[in-house]
């Protein structure tokens, strides 16, 4: 009888070793190819999808807030709030304006002739809510005392601020910061094109323009349309700009944004944008600093931007307010929620 | 002359004749209203057409229509828009600089075109010869913008199959039939408060 060939006997060693491989290579499949699924990032089946997953993720790095509490809203489609002088949370909704305190209880609430798209309160505690084309004057127990004939045709007030003896409306519908006194009584426009005072001019596509004055004497105003804000002075100069496009964390990114703006208790500018879904600190020159929010912070904006509960930008928005303490209170106005934000520990 | 005497069986008396006459009259009258009353709730003829506020921009109108390129296009609301400077329906997510090179538009067909007015306001309008309906631009309009750009299914391209193709692999079910005395589904800047 023939013996096998040398080359075909395998020892016992050798199966041994060959065996052992062949079992650490199965072992070790599956871990590559979920590491290799997870370095990859979700592919789309639409071969013509407007790719933004990028931009959605923020360097954590960045992000110098977390989140120490979250009410739902009191009243059904909440627009904007303020933080009155009391400390307490003004919140402009449909038919309503809701009073909140600092641990967001529900205090009080009065009704308003249809949906409040600002607000804003005075030292004393008088109330100004935006109902669109005016302003209502109330006290602090929710009784209206006043309400102010439009200031122009196509007006759309989509923010307010109180200082001393004046109040600013930020008119969208006309691109204009309104200067009035306390009886509703317009003093001065603010903001408008003029190539004299080297002004540029309020570009606001969509019903988002925000005006806060700062404790310098300063007035802030939104630009989205340019893509920056504005600080000028109570006559109405412009005395400095800042802000880029781009969709990268240090700018601001789509069509037109910030859509709204608050300030720190040290001037610093806290900033909302829409689309991303972003809120950031800037200095008070208007270098950026860090992330308070970032998209990951708004998981109903990012489902309506799958097309689910969708509403085009103009409700999937967000603002913000700083209390004394330095402390972010975010309206997040897809979900109707709030969110207080405080500075994380060590950073 | 002789006359055949008629069967009993087959002769019509007056009596008959005038009750029969009266049953066909009766029979007669009653189609005549029924098919007035049918002609009166039949249902109107009806086209294929996206609703707006469903559709999800998933791009198969561009792909899955039996007509190449797709009877659906694209539709600029021009009360909605606000003629950005920096516009996300037209422009890439980043673009490299905001002018009409190619590398910088979102359409990957060139189908829009921009055009400067008033400093710092841009028309955008669509060359639907160009436009596929892939929805790219919709995307980009309605996550960061007003919404004015939309689709529709254009009725001068549109063969009105008895199924629609695209209505078959619609994620959302956004297409769905419309009186044609009515084949348009507009967005507006009312109903988004």
């Amino acid at each position: 009888m023939k013996s096998k060939p040398e080359q075909n006997n395998i020892s016992r060693r050798g199966f041994l070793k060959a065996g052992t491989a062949v079992a650490a290579a199965a072992a070790a499949a599956p871990l590559m190819a979920n590491a290799a699924t997870a370095a990859a990032p979700p592919q789309s089946s639409n071969q013509f999808d407007y790719d933004i997953e990028r931009f959605k993720k923020v360097d954590p790095q960045l992000i110098k807030y977390e989140v120490a509490a979250r009410f739902k809203c009191p009243r059904n489609d909440s627009r904007r709030l303020a933080i009155g002088p009391d400390g307490a949370l003004y919140i402009a909704a449909s038919g309503w304006v809701s009073l909140l305190n600092a641990d967001g209880r529900p205090l009080h609430e009065f009704e308003v002739a249809g949906q409040a798209r600002a607000v804003a309160v005075s030292p004393d505690g008088l109330v100004y809510a935006s109902l669109r084309d005016h302003i209502e004057v109330f006290d602090a127990n929710g009784k209206r005392l006043a309400s102010w004939a439009p200031p122009q045709s196509k007006a759309w007030i989509s923010g307010l601020a109180v200082s001393g003896e004046t109040i600013w409306a930020a008119d969208s519908g006309n691109r204009v910061v309104w200067r009035c006194d306390r009886s509703g009584k317009v003093i001065a426009r603010i903001g408008e094109k003029n190539k004299d005072r080297n002004i540029p001019g309020l570009v606001a596509p969509s019903p988002h323009l925000d005006v806060k004055m700062g404790a310098d004497g300063l007035l802030r105003v939104t630009n989205p349309g340019r893509h920056s804000v504005e600080l000028y002075t109570e006559k109405g100069d412009l005395e400095l700009a800042w802000g880029r496009p781009s969709m990268a964390i240090d700018g601001f990114c789509g069509c037109c944004n910030p859509i709204s703006i608050a300030l720190l208790p040290d001037g610093r500018h806290v900033t909302c944008e829409k689309g991303l879904p972003r809120v950031k600190i800037y200095s008070e020159k208007g270098v950026f600093e860090s992330v308070v929010a970032g998209p990951e912070s708004f998981p109903a904006s990012l489902q309506a931007q799958t097309g689910a509960h969708k509403s085009d930008g103009l409700l999937a928005g967000l603002d913000a307010a700083a209390d004394a303490q330095g402390r972010i209170w975010i309206l997040d106005q897809l979900a109707g929620e709030l969110l207080l934000m405080r500075r994380k520990t060590g950073v | 002359m002789n006359c055949e005497k008629k069967d009993a069986n087959t002769a019509t008396s007056r009596r008959e004749f005038i009750s029969e006459g009266a049953r066909i009259a009766v029979a007669a009258g009653l189609g005549v209203l029924a098919g007035g009353v049918a002609a009166r709730t039949a249902p109107e003829t009806t086209v294929w057409q996206i609703d707006p506020y469903l559709c999800t921009w998933c791009g198969k109108c561009a792909t899955d229509c039996v007509l190449q390129p797709s009877a659906v296009k694209c539709v600029q609301m021009y009360p909605m828009c606000g003629y950005c400077r920096l516009c996300t329906g037209y422009f890439e997510p980043d673009p490299v600089r905001l002018d009409t090179a190619a590398e910088n538009q979102v359409c990957p067909t060139g189908a829009i075109k921009r055009k400067a007015l008033e400093d710092p306001y841009y028309e955008y309008s669509i060359d639907e010869k160009l436009c596929i309906g892939c929805a790219k631009c919709v995307k980009g309009c309605t996550l960061f913008g007003n919404g004015s750009f939309f689709l529709q299914i254009r009725h001068d391209r549109c063969v009105n199959c008895n199924e629609c193709s695209i209505a078959v692999v619609c994620p959302p079910q956004a297409i769905k039939r419309v009186p044609a005395s009515q084949p348009y589904l507009f967005k507006s800047r009312e109903r988004q408060g």
